[in-house]
Parts: structure tokens; sequence; C-alpha cells
């Protein structure tokens, strides 16, 4: 290498290690900002950031069967409310369980759920999948309600643990948890490469050796045990819940409308809807008293998303793939290879 | 042994019989070519080879075993690769994405050098981070024939893997799959290039009506009185 290339290649490496340190100085800073919020934020914006993991946590769980696996489920208020009644019914004063046992039974529920519901209802498409799934959650918020042992209508109360930062930790560690779940298996591993194949070529896919109806139920499985650990914490969290608060179908709404305003299909984009939708929320909550208008705005900002942005808020990073899911959510009907 | 073994393979969709009584046999490193008029069941037998309809009647051995009605994965997983008359590609993933889907249920650790092989021998590296929803239908066709090379299967069933595509992918293609025919693939191709046919398949089975009407090297075929009147119709009687 002559002297001038020697030191052009000097130089782009010196530009590289600089780009490289500035990152990972900034990770630092955001990771200190993040773990320290209990201790400079106050308890109010404690609260609402532990919300947005929350959120954001649940929006990603949705992601995988919505925007990875290609299904519209409007029934994983369902999954919600399974991990929230496993916790404070274990938690309820003659059983005495501790919190972090009910958490794995909550999922393991969720799951078994997840697979005897999937089974079935994995092979229908587009809408027939999401009334599928939207009755289901509806049949048990009916069940919670009538039988005795879930508190019928009027709830359960769980033991009270004041302590905002318990809990902010715990929703950011499930939040994070459920974006490296997200990130490793989905993007990552070829378990994601077969949830994605049998989203956009079910029959294409099978003639790979995918087998498709497996990854699928593993799919919808994986996407319904995170929101039951959110469910559990959230129950000990604000320490009553009845039928409606967690197996109401408004929790699933917000899951699905923060994955599309912010990005279906996309490893952290749900999250970034989760957090900007959260933030409007409690916004127009303390400027108007309630979230009437923020319903309503919504439901404008849906329809502008489908229109303007399909790829959600993600896309408007230069870098971000542009697949338009959103587009794709009612595909044709199929016989055989599809291509009759 | 016989790779494929075919026996009066029947199948019909309501009153139409797609598919009636179809029987042959495919050796090791061979290249059958499979022609006939639009609707005489080449697409449908492949079909049901693969498992995408499972037939009425008859039974299918691929290298002895029956896999009759069996599910497509495990059919591919047996050792079958396909392609579709409309190329089937995952739309909203990469080029190189798509080659790597086709090793999931294979060698995966090696999937990613192997990628990189085929991205450069069908020259399409140029595109390889590219959605594969972006390419040129001739350029899908390519990718799709790169899954197949991906997947490592012994026997290859390619239905119209050149239809449009240009003059000089589909030399790429064509080369291809004389490469894998020398490492010792076998191969079933469904073509209404008579030359593709011609230049590349030992022997030919013409279907109509969803039935064998003839079978044999290309030479006869081409002479054969039913070839001639499925393609170009009866003459006109007075």
């Amino acid at each position: 290498m002559s002297a001038p290339e020697g030191a052009a290649g000097r130089a782009v490496l010196d530009r590289l290690s600089t780009s490289l340190a500035l990152k990972a100085l900034l990770a630092v800073a955001a990771a200190i900002v993040v773990l320290t919020v209990p201790a400079w934020a106050g308890d109010y914006w404690t609260r609402i950031l532990t919300g947005v993991c929350m959120w954001a946590g649940l929006a990603l769980a949705w992601n995988i069967i919505g925007g990875y696996a290609g299904y519209i489920s409007f029934g994983h208020a369902a999954f919600f409310g399974i991990g929230a009644y496993a916790t404070a019914l274990l938690m309820q004063p003659e059983r005495h369980w501790s919190f972090f046992l009910t958490l794995p039974v909550g999922a393991a529920a969720a799951a078994a759920v997840a697979a005897v519901v999937g089974w079935p209802t994995l092979k229908l498409r587009g809408a027939y999948f999401a009334i599928a799934t939207w009755a289901m959650a509806e049949a048990l918020l009916q069940l919670a309600t009538v039988v005795d042992f879930t508190g019928g209508s009027s709830g359960l109360t769980i033991p009270v643990f004041a302590s905002s930062a318990f809990f902010y930790y715990a929703m950011l560690l499930a939040a994070v948890l459920s974006y490296a779940i997200s990130y490793l298996l989905l993007e990552r591993s070829r378990f994601g490469y077969k949830v994605k194949a049998a989203r956009d070529d079910e029959a294409t896919a099978r003639s790979m050796g995918i087998d498709t109806t497996r990854v699928k139920i593993q799919a919808f499985v994986l996407s319904a045990v995170i929101p039951a650990v959110f469910g559990g914490i959230n129950a000990y969290w604000i320490t009553f819940i009845n039928p409606r608060s967690v197996l109401g179908a408004e929790v699933t709404d917000q899951m699905v409308v923060m994955a599309l305003v912010g990005g279906l299909g996309h490893a952290w984009g749900p999250a970034l809807g989760a957090a900007a939708l959260y933030g409007v929320n409690r916004q127009f909550l303390a400027w108007f008293g309630d979230t009437t208008s923020y319903i309503a705005m919504v439901g404008v900002l849906v329809a502008l998303v489908v229109l303007f942005l399909p790829d959600g808020l993600v896309s408007l990073s230069p870098r971000a793939r542009r697949m338009r899911l959103v587009r794709r959510l009612i595909p044709r009907p199929r016989s055989g290879t599809g291509r009759r | 042994m016989t790779v494929l073994e075919v026996t009066d393979v029947r199948r019909a969709f309501g009153g139409i019989r797609a598919v009636a009584g179809v029987s042959f046999a495919v050796e090791p490193r061979e290249i059958v070519g499979i022609i006939g008029p639009n609707g005489s069941g080449k697409s449908t037998l492949f079909d049901l080879v693969t498992g995408f309809h499972a037939p009425d009647g008859g039974t299918i051995r691929l290298e002895g075993r029956d896999i009759t009605g069996r599910p497509p994965h495990r059919i591919a997983r047996a050792g079958l690769a396909r392609t579709f008359q409309i190329p089937g590609l995952f739309v909203n993933m990469t080029v190189r994405q798509n080659l790597l889907t086709a090793a999931v249920e294979g060698d995966w650790k090696g999937a990613p050098d192997r990628a990189e092989a085929v991205l450069e021998q069908l020259d399409i590296g140029r595109v390889a981070d590219d959605l594969a929803g972006t390419l040129s239908g001739g350029q899908q066709r390519l990718l799709e024939f790169g899954r197949v090379l991906m997947q490592d299967a012994r026997l290859i069933l390619l239905d119209e893997v050149t239809a449009g595509v240009h003059p000089r992918l589909r030399e790429i293609i064509l080369a291809a799959v004389r490469g894998l025919h020398e490492e010792g693939r076998t191969f079933v191709v469904i073509e209404h290039d008579m030359e593709l046919v011609r230049s590349i398949c030992e022997r030919v089975i013409v279907m109509d009506s969803g039935e064998i009407v003839a079978e044999g090297p290309f030479e006869a075929i081409a002479r054969d009185r039913h070839v001639v009147e499925a393609y170009l119709g009866r003459p006109a009687t007075t």
C-alpha cells in the first residue's frame, strides 16, 4: 500500500472508531438515564414511563403474530387478562403466593390457551382469524364475569405493594425482554425466517419443508406469553382488576393501534408507536380530563397511517424497509398452491 | 432406484378430471420434460406429486417411499424441491433472506456462504438487499430458482422456470440446471418452450386433458400425431 492510501485508510479507521465510541457513549448515557428514572423523574413521570414500558412490551408481543406472522389478532386481551387473573388469584390472602411465582403460572396458562385456540383458528385467514380471536377474548370476559372465583364483575383486589420504582423496573425488564425475544427470535434466528416465510407465501414456505401450521402456533403462543407476564405485573401494580379492565377489547385495540402506528413487522416500531400513543393519551387526559378525544384522534391517525405511512413511524427513518404489511392484511383466498 | 414413480394418479375438481390415471417413472440423473397445452393437467400433476393436492387415487413414490397424500413440507424434507408457475416469493424479505429461508430446514450454518455463492452464480448480487417484491419478473424467476439451489434437493420440479425471462437470464438458469444435472440431480420440467425442451430434456412426456398421450425422446415426440393434434388441433374434415 502506498503512503497516501495508508493515510486514507487510517483516516477511515479513525472516523469509524470515533463513530463507534460516540455511539457507545450515547448508549451508556441513555442506559444511565433509563435506569435512574425513579431517582430523578418524580412519581408522576415514573408512572407514565412505567405505562410506556408496559404498552411497548404489549405492542411488541402483538407484533409477533400481527406483524411477523401476518395474523391480525383481536383477542390478545385474553392473554393479558389470563396473566392478570393468575397473579390476582394466586396472591389472594388465603393462597399467599409470591408475586414472582405467579408470573410463570400466568404465562403457562396463556401459552396453553393460545396453543388450543391457535390450532384451529390459525387455519383461518384475514378477518376470519380476527373474528375468531375476538370471540375467544369476549368469551373469556363473559366467563370471568359470571364465575365466582374471579370475583365476577366486582373483580379482585390484590395486596398493595406501593413502590413505583419496583413496578417501573419490573415493566422495564419485561419490555426489554420482549424486545430481545422479538429481535433474537424473529430477526436473527431460523424461526423468524420460517414465521416470515409463512406470512408472505404459505404455499411456497411449505414447498421448502417448513411446517407452517406448527410455526404459526409457536408464534401465536410466543405472542400470548408476553402479555400474560405484563398482565400479572399490571394487576399487582394497579392492585384491583375486573373483567372489563383486563379482558376488555380496549386492551387489544391499544396493542393493534400502537403496532400499526409504530411499524408493523419491524423489530422496534411497535415500541415507538406505544411510546408516542401512550404519551399522547396521558397528555389528552391531563388537558381534557378524559380520553374521548384521544380515541377520535387514534381513529384519524390509523386512517392516515394506512393511507400515507403504511410502514408506520419507523419509515420516517430513511434506512427502514418499506414492507407495507398494513396493506396486505386481507390476503387473497388460496387453494392448493394458491396459483390455480 | 427409481427417483419418482407415479402410478395411476387421478384427481378431479368437481366434474373436471384434471389428472386422469397418469403413470410414469423418473430415473436418477434424468431430465424429463412435461409438455402439453394449457389446462392439460401438468401443474396439477406437480401439485399432486408435491403434496399440495391429495390424489383421488393412485400412488406416488419418491426414492421408493410412498409419499401419496403426505403434506408438502414432509415431501420437501424427503428431498424434493419445486418452483411454481407463478413465482412464489417472500415479497417482504430481501433477496438474500429469500435464499436463506430455503435453507431453514437444512444446513443453516453453511447457508450464508451458499447464499453468497448462489447470488454470484445467478448474477443477482446487486439486488441482494432489495425486497423480493421489487424485483422484475425475470429476476423473480431467478430468485425462485436460486432457492431451489439452496435446498439441496435430489429431485427438482421446475414449472415454466424460464417463462417471460430475458434470454441472458434464461441462459444463466439453463447453465445452472446443467451444472446440477452433472452433479447427479434429477429434474422434471414443465415447459412450453420447445427449443428449451429439445436442448435439455432426455425424455418428454406429453399430456392432454389430464392424460399422458405420448412419451419418448424429443425427436420422436415432435413427430407424434397426438402431440401435433394437442398443440395444433385436428385437421378440418369435410
